[in-house]
């Protein structure tokens, strides 16, 4: 088997056949760390040995469904590269830092479904094959929320459920639909991504598709008017779903934008950009202030999330070499980040049971080594300098400039505002005074730090040497506006 | 075996077999347990049979000396059979613990529903509307007597008196559309009748338009399509878990193979007249089906009104595959192979855990069954994942061709409203979802015995699976590209 059909498919086998069998559940994790490493060490050999100067690699390609054209077609390149490497290495950490909490097989079995369906759905260059993935990933955070949620896990998780297929049904059509035009122009299906760029559809036929697919997309990410079920799923979803969804999911959202509406309707995105970058800076804004009112931990890093997705939304619809760039950083980064962040919080839930900053404080007396890393992690999350999210952030205001002075004004107003909402949470839970919930706060743990440790090298590094991990980006970055007839900025 | 002596085997098959429990019933040699695997070898015997022929492309007349080109076996007729009696088959397995535990399934409950197979086998076969009228009435008063076999219930009597009553009237239609057909075209020969219309010119064919009209309503009655299908709930309600199994998976799937043949054949020359009316009937069905199975408490009422919904995909289909493209004629037998697994699995999994009650089901008494009972709860979330058209299950693949069908005859209004009742449908299957695996009951881990039911059901959710992503790549089981070219195969017979 190839590579890259195993790590998708590693991981889903390993889930199906633990379901199976009532085993000791030590065995599981231990099956499970296994698995994981195992498809983060082939990710991390797939991200060396991966040239950036050639488009598609790894390629796999088997017809599945051959009176419909569709397609088992696989292959990795600098789009996709990223969620690849940031799903497997995620993985294991997330086990590390959360094995003495959880002690269900679902947890973990999910945990393994779900790592499957993103690599599936990064990877997919056949439209069937990625709603396949897309809409599969979802099912075991469904699961996921609704066994090991807090609160009101069960209405919530079947509104995330109910939104999110919404999105995808309407995407689904679209698919259908520029199938059918293809067959009408070309004489038989098609639903690969390579041969649907050359259909032609009119002006609204473009529009009404295009919109099909932003829904999905939209809806997952959250872009602004689409944000109603974040702050609430968030809130009801145990550790390991949150940082799915938070590090991955919503990442593969603006990956889809990219890798599918950038290259089928690029005309239509031109066009529809100043709507999206202008949603995009909104978003920004208006999450990053309700994210400064919020007195849930968990909220307020769900806000502050989608506060920076909508900063990659932004990067991407400017259509500029530093914004694709900065975007991908930013998935990367921000993805690294807010995992760290969430895995924190489910560390903090563990020991003081509670989720409301007013009550916490202090933690930094008690805590110094826990304070240490949560602080880290949040000012990487604001893009301090010497972190990635610097590097990110930084490219994206760059390109944001490039297309217009005052969008990079509003553009750079993120690190203002992400700095006042994560300094205004980091002075109420750390600093101040120790209370009684606080005040027996356990400092962390060794493999707590096993987890940390390794996410915050990456950060530094990426941070301090961006040059290796942008070179492999780069090259898709310009192959895609030069192949646009966009004006390229060359450095 | 030529195709023509299957063809004339398998009715006989089924109805000697009938006959032959009708007499052994009385003797002291009959038990209930000979009686059921009599019912149960018969149906398996003849599925082989059936099964072997489908593989081919062909149109034979049975015995036209005899018959007068009254009867075709064709691969269409052929792949119909098989599921019927593959589905027959299925039902009765997977109800096993039912029909241990109950009263009522007596040696005539056996012959009636062997009666009933092969009313559905000469329909399928049936070229002609005299005959289809003869074998339609045949399953559906083996079926009316089905449902009101529990004599002990109240409900069951009831429903049986609805569905007789207004079958019965509805039947009428059939019977007065035939005759207006018949008193233009001077035949009830479909081929006759195609001919005819062919060769008249359109606008004087008023008789034969209006006749088509009835028999349409007759049929949309039978496939419980609103604003015909009112029954549908009571009459599900009132029927024990086996049998509403066995109307929804099989009955239903009878009947449509009959339209299929009717509107392909005869009737495709009067698209612009009968589209508008599918459409407006399939819109109906659709948001009808989904108002009622978003109301239901009972999870079999809810199962019942959903294939309402699911009929109103089907008529998406039609209506595409009446604007001339084969492909969705094809999307159609898919569909009916994806509902008819799923709703079998569905309503067999039911019956399973009922343990033969009559009590209806909540979604409540789901509550924890993933913990107790982890096979039968996967296997139920499997088929309501199919039923919902979520992808990796035959349900989504037939969804998926019935909405391109539709994209591609210029209907992309109407698949774009299948995709939004399929958003509400996430609703009341995942609500299914939730109870088996969200929400705690005190029960301890339960054993419902019947292990080769419960093989069954497991079967049935892997052939379900196998339908989603079936592929030669793994293994060299026929997946989704061999089920395809069957039921392309199956729509091109017919025009042979």
């Amino acid at each position: 088997m190839n590579t890259l059909s195993t790590i998708i498919f590693l991981p889903v086998i390993t889930g199906v056949v633990l379901s199976f069998f009532r085993i000791n559940i030590n065995l599981v994790k231990i099956i499970y760390m296994l698995v994981t490493s195992l498809v983060a060490y082939l990710s991390i050999k797939l991200y060396i040995n991966f040239d950036p100067h050639s488009s598609r690699q790894f390629v796999e390609f088997h017809s599945w469904i051959s009176e419909y054209g569709i397609n088992y077609h696989i292959g990795v390149d600098g789009v996709s590269i990223g969620i690849v490497i940031m799903n497997a290495i995620l993985m294991p950490l997330v086990a590390v830092a959360l094995y003495k909490q959880r002690d269900k097989h679902g947890y973990w079995i999910n945990l393994l479904f779900v790592q499957g369906g993103i690599m599936g759905a990064a990877l997919s260059l056949d439209l069937m094959l990625f709603y396949l993935f897309w809409e599969l990933m979802l099912l075991p955070i469904f699961f996921m929320i609704g066994m090991f949620g807090y609160g009101k896990n069960h209405f919530m998780t079947m509104k995330f459920n109910m939104y999110t297929i919404f999105g995808s049904l309407m995407m689904l059509i679209s698919i259908l639909y520029i199938a059918v035009k293809y067959k009408e122009q070309f004489g038989g299906y098609s639903f690969d991504l390579e041969a649907l760029k050359y259909i032609t559809l009119t002006t609204t036929q473009s529009l009404l598709v295009f919109s099909g697919f932003m829904l999905a997309f939209a809806i997952k990410i959250p872009i602004f008017p689409f944000h109603t079920w974040l702050s609430e799923t968030y809130e009801s979803a145990p550790t390991g779903a949150v940082i799915v969804m938070s590090a991955l999911m919503a990442k593969l959202g603006a990956y889809a934008i990219w890798r599918f509406l950038f290259t089928l309707f690029n005309e239509t995105s031109h066009f529809l950009a100043p709507y999206f970058i202008s949603l995009g800076l909104f978003g920004l804004i208006y999450f990053g202030i309700s994210a400064m009112n919020q007195t849930h931990l968990k909220r307020m890093f769900a806000l502050s999330s989608a506060s920076h997705l909508s900063l990659i939304v932004v990067g991407l619809f400017i259509y500029d070499v530093y914004g694709l760039i900065g975007a991908s950083y930013l998935i990367v980064a921000h993805a690294i980040s807010s995992a760290a962040l969430f895995l924190m919080v489910g560390m903090l839930y563990e020991r003081v049971q509670t989720h409301s900053i007013k009550k916490l404080g202090g933690i930094a007396k008690v805590a110094p080594k826990f304070s240490l890393f949560f602080a880290f992690f949040a000012l990487s999350i604001v893009g301090v300098p010497l972190t990635a999210g610097f590097v990110a952030e930084l490219l994206i205001i760059l390109g944001a400039f490039h297309y217009n002075i005052y969008i990079g004004f509003v553009a750079a107003t993120t690190i203002l505002i992400a700095m006042l909402f994560m300094f205004k949470m980091i002075s109420q839970v750390l600093y101040g005074d120790v209370n009684d919930m606080t005040a027996n706060f356990k400092d962390l743990r060794t493999h707590e730090l096993f987890a940390l440790i390794p996410l915050a090298l990456l950060v530094v590094v990426m941070g301090v040497f961006p040059d290796y991990f942008i070179n492999k980006i780069e090259p898709t970055a310009k192959s895609y506006l030069s192949e646009k007839k966009v004006v390229n900025y060359d450095k | 075996m030529t195709n023509e002596s299957v063809a004339l085997t398998i009715p006989s098959l089924l109805l000697f077999s009938a006959i032959f429990i009708l007499l052994f019933g009385f003797s002291s040699y009959y038990s209930k347990e000979r009686g059921y695997y009599l019912t149960l070898g018969t149906l398996l015997v003849t599925s082989i049979i059936s099964g072997s022929a489908i593989f081919e492309n062909y149109s034979i007349e049975v015995i036209p000396q005899i018959f007068n080109g009254m009867l075709i076996y064709d691969t269409f007729s052929a792949v119909f059979i098989s599921l019927f009696l593959f589905g027959g088959f299925l039902t009765l397995a997977i109800a096993k613990s039912f029909i241990d535990k109950t009263k009522f399934f007596t040696f005539e409950s056996f012959s009636i529903l062997l009666f009933s197979l092969f009313g559905m086998v000469i329909l399928s076969m049936s070229n002609e509307l005299l005959s289809a009228f003869i074998s339609l009435e045949i399953a559906s008063i083996s079926v009316y007597i089905l449902v009101g076999l529990n004599r002990d219930s109240l409900k069951a009597s009831e429903a049986f008196f609805k569905y007789l009553l207004l079958g019965s009237f509805s039947s009428s239609f059939y019977l007065l559309g035939m005759m207006l057909i018949f008193a233009q075209a001077k035949s009830t020969n479909l081929d006759v009748i195609a001919e005819y219309i062919l060769h008249t010119e359109l606008n004087s064919q008023l008789l034969i338009v209006a006749g088509g009209m009835l028999i349409m309503l007759t049929i949309m009655f039978k496939i419980a399509s609103l604003p015909f299908g009112a029954w549908v709930i009571d009459v599900y309600e009132g029927a024990s878990l086996p049998i509403t199994a066995y109307m929804a998976g099989i009955f239903k799937i009878a009947v449509f193979a009959f339209a299929l043949r009717l509107f392909l054949s005869d009737y495709s020359a009067f698209e612009m007249i009968y589209d508008p009316l599918i459409i407006v009937g399939a819109v109906i069905t659709m948001i009808g089906g989904s108002l009622l199975a978003v109301i239901q408490n009972s999870v079999k009422k809810m199962l019942a009104a959903s294939s309402i919904v699911h009929s109103g995909y089907l008529l998406i289909a039609l209506a595409s595959a009446g604007a001339g493209n084969t492909s969705a004629a094809s999307a159609i037998i898919f569909y009916l192979f994806a509902y008819f697994i799923s709703a079998l699995g569905a309503f067999g999994v039911l019956s399973y855990i009922s343990k033969g009650g009559d009590k209806l089901i909540n979604y409540s008494d789901l509550d924890g069954l993933g913990k107790k009972s982890p096979l039968i709860s996967a296997s139920f979330t499997v088929f309501i994942l199919s039923l919902a058209g979520f992808p990796s299950t035959i349900g989504f693949i037939g969804k998926f061709y019935i909405f391109t069908s539709a994209i591609e005859a210029g209907y992309t209004a109407l698949a774009i409203f299948g995709a939004l009742t399929a958003f509400i449908s996430i609703y009341y299957y995942f609500k299914v979802i939730v109870h088996l695996y969200f929400k705690d009951s005190v029960n301890e881990r339960l054993d419902y015995g019947y292990k080769v039911s419960l093989a069954f059901i497991a079967l049935t959710a892997l052939i379900v699976l196998w339908g989603g992503v079936g592929t030669s790549l793994l293994v060299d089981i026929p997946g989704i590209n061999a089920l395809n070219e069957l039921s392309r195969d199956a729509i091109e017979s017919l025009a042979l």
